[in-house]
């Protein structure tokens, strides 16, 4: 019976991305050996979480109440909208302390192999979001990779139309890289995006 | 045991938290799929030689026959980033990339399937911009050719008669009146083809492709055209192609 119990929390912690068998057993048994109150808190904040979280009716970012944080917060800048994604690059790029202005989140990015269409994403409310008016630039800050560039390409077909001034950041060489190790499409990329100086 | 082996890029698909899971075409081993430790971090090795459409030079690890290797090493022949940065483009390889996974069996290897493969991207790389439309029509008719699924557009698939202008995608073929339908079965949903439909079909299939350039098919022949590909390819994988529905998705 005890074996069940580890064993279904085993299998339980292999469902998390990057967690193999070997590592959710080494999970579980440090857990076995937290004490009550640590683990309890933890269980306890998985299902808070999920009972409390949900998306922002405007920005689609993950928050406890109907808007988010940023929507709420009077001091940004609306008439900028950085579309991403997922909620967790949100985090990335509030992170930067750089962009002041709110967020568009996807919620995934197109891939016509996949099946995935504008019309599994949250590309219809972002467009309703420019149509409202107030929004003079929209930036888009999906993946650099085909999927992302793909949604780009999308939302450049769909939003100009509208008249917003539209940017895509901007694809570059990872700092800390060497120019030697840089394939020649991230490099061409980061040619063409360079910057005088 | 390490292999060494040349391939194009046709899905690649996250698993787990930074890796991949690529499915190439190869010269010499068929569709084979393939497994990268942590492409995704921005400092990888890989860079973008994993992302559809690369034609890549590759080494993978594993035991013999191995359903998982491991890609230890790849390097970018062809990048064909031109394609990805054109949404058309793309979207048009992505349904070709789709049809080559659902019709040709895993792991059965064809060099020709891999050069023709090869020969659509660097055709469609080239090709000039008002005449892409037909060039994505082109490459797949072609490539439905050569992988053995093109439907039969003229003449009577079963008795040969010339008068037959309606395709019936339950045979993948025209038939003429008498062979659609028999006292036994009654006669199925057709498409009627037209002259200017099969013209165009059957030089895309004959002519070189660097001469179908030649080829000024208006759009009303594209469309039907296109019609018919797609109940055909309905028909042959009892499904619509992912990547179809979201062409007409994309339709602005
Ligand atoms: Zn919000
Ligand atoms: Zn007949």
């Amino acid at each position: 019976m005890s074996g069940n119990v580890v064993e279904n929390l085993i299998e339980e912690l292999t469902r998390l991305p990057g967690i193999g068998k070997k590592t959710a057993q080494r999970l579980a048994f440090f857990i076995m050996g937290m004490p009550d109150k640590d683990a309890l808190s933890m269980a306890d904040a998985i299902i808070t979480l999920k009972q409390k979280a949900r998306f922002c009716r405007q920005c689609f970012n993950i928050t406890e109440d109907e808007l988010c944080s940023i929507c709420r917060n009077s001091s940004r800048d609306r008439s900028k909208i950085c579309v991403i994604e997922e909620p967790s690059n949100l985090i990335v790029i509030e992170n930067t302390k750089i962009f002041n202005g709110l967020y568009h989140v996807l919620l995934g990015a197109l891939s016509p192999i996949d099946g995935i269409t504008p019309e599994r994403l949250k590309i219809e409310e972002l467009i309703k979001r420019v149509k409202a008016g107030g929004v003079s630039e929209v930036i888009i800050a999906t993946n650099p990779n085909t999927k992302g560039e793909t949604t780009a390409q999308y939302l450049s077909q769909v939003l100009k139309p509208l008249g917003v001034k539209l940017s895509r950041i901007a694809y570059g060489l990872p700092i800390g890289g060497d120019i030697e190790f840089a394939d020649e499409v991230t490099l061409s990329k980061a040619l063409e995006g360079r910057n005088e100086m | 045991m390490q292999t060494r082996t040349e391939g194009i890029v046709l899905r690649s698909q996250k698993y787990g938290e930074a890796d991949l899971i690529v499915t190439y075409l190869t010269s010499d081993k068929g569709i084979i799929r393939a497994f990268a430790k942590s492409p995704r971090k921005t400092k990888s090795r890989f860079g973008s030689s994993l992302e559809p459409l690369t034609h890549t030079r590759i080494s993978l690890w594993g035991k013999e026959h191995s359903s998982m290797p491991k890609i230890t090493q790849s390097d970018i022949i062809n990048s064909f980033h031109q394609i990805r940065e054109n949404y058309n483009d793309f979207v048009s390889l992505s349904k070709l990339s789709e049809i080559v996974l659902s019709l040709t069996p895993a792991e059965i290897p064809s060099k020709q399937i891999f050069s023709f493969f090869l020969n659509i991207l660097h055709f469609i790389t080239s090709s000039e911009e008002d005449q892409k439309d037909a060039q994505h029509l082109i490459a797949m008719v072609r490539l439905l050719a050569t992988i053995g699924y093109a439907p039969r557009l003229s003449g009577c698939g079963k008795c040969g008669a010339e008068e037959s202008y309606d395709f019936y995608p339950d045979s993948g073929t025209t038939l003429c009146a008498k062979c659609a339908s028999t006292p036994l079965s009654p006669a199925k949903p057709f498409i009627r083809i037209n002259n200017k439909v099969i013209h165009f079909y059957t030089h895309s299939i004959e002519w070189p492709i660097n001469k179908s350039n030649r080829l000024k098919p208006n759009d009303q022949t594209l469309l039907e055209l296109s019609g018919v590909l797609d109940r055909h390819l309905s028909h042959l994988l009892s499904k619509k192609l992912r990547s179809s529905e979201f062409i007409a998705g994309a339709c602005q």
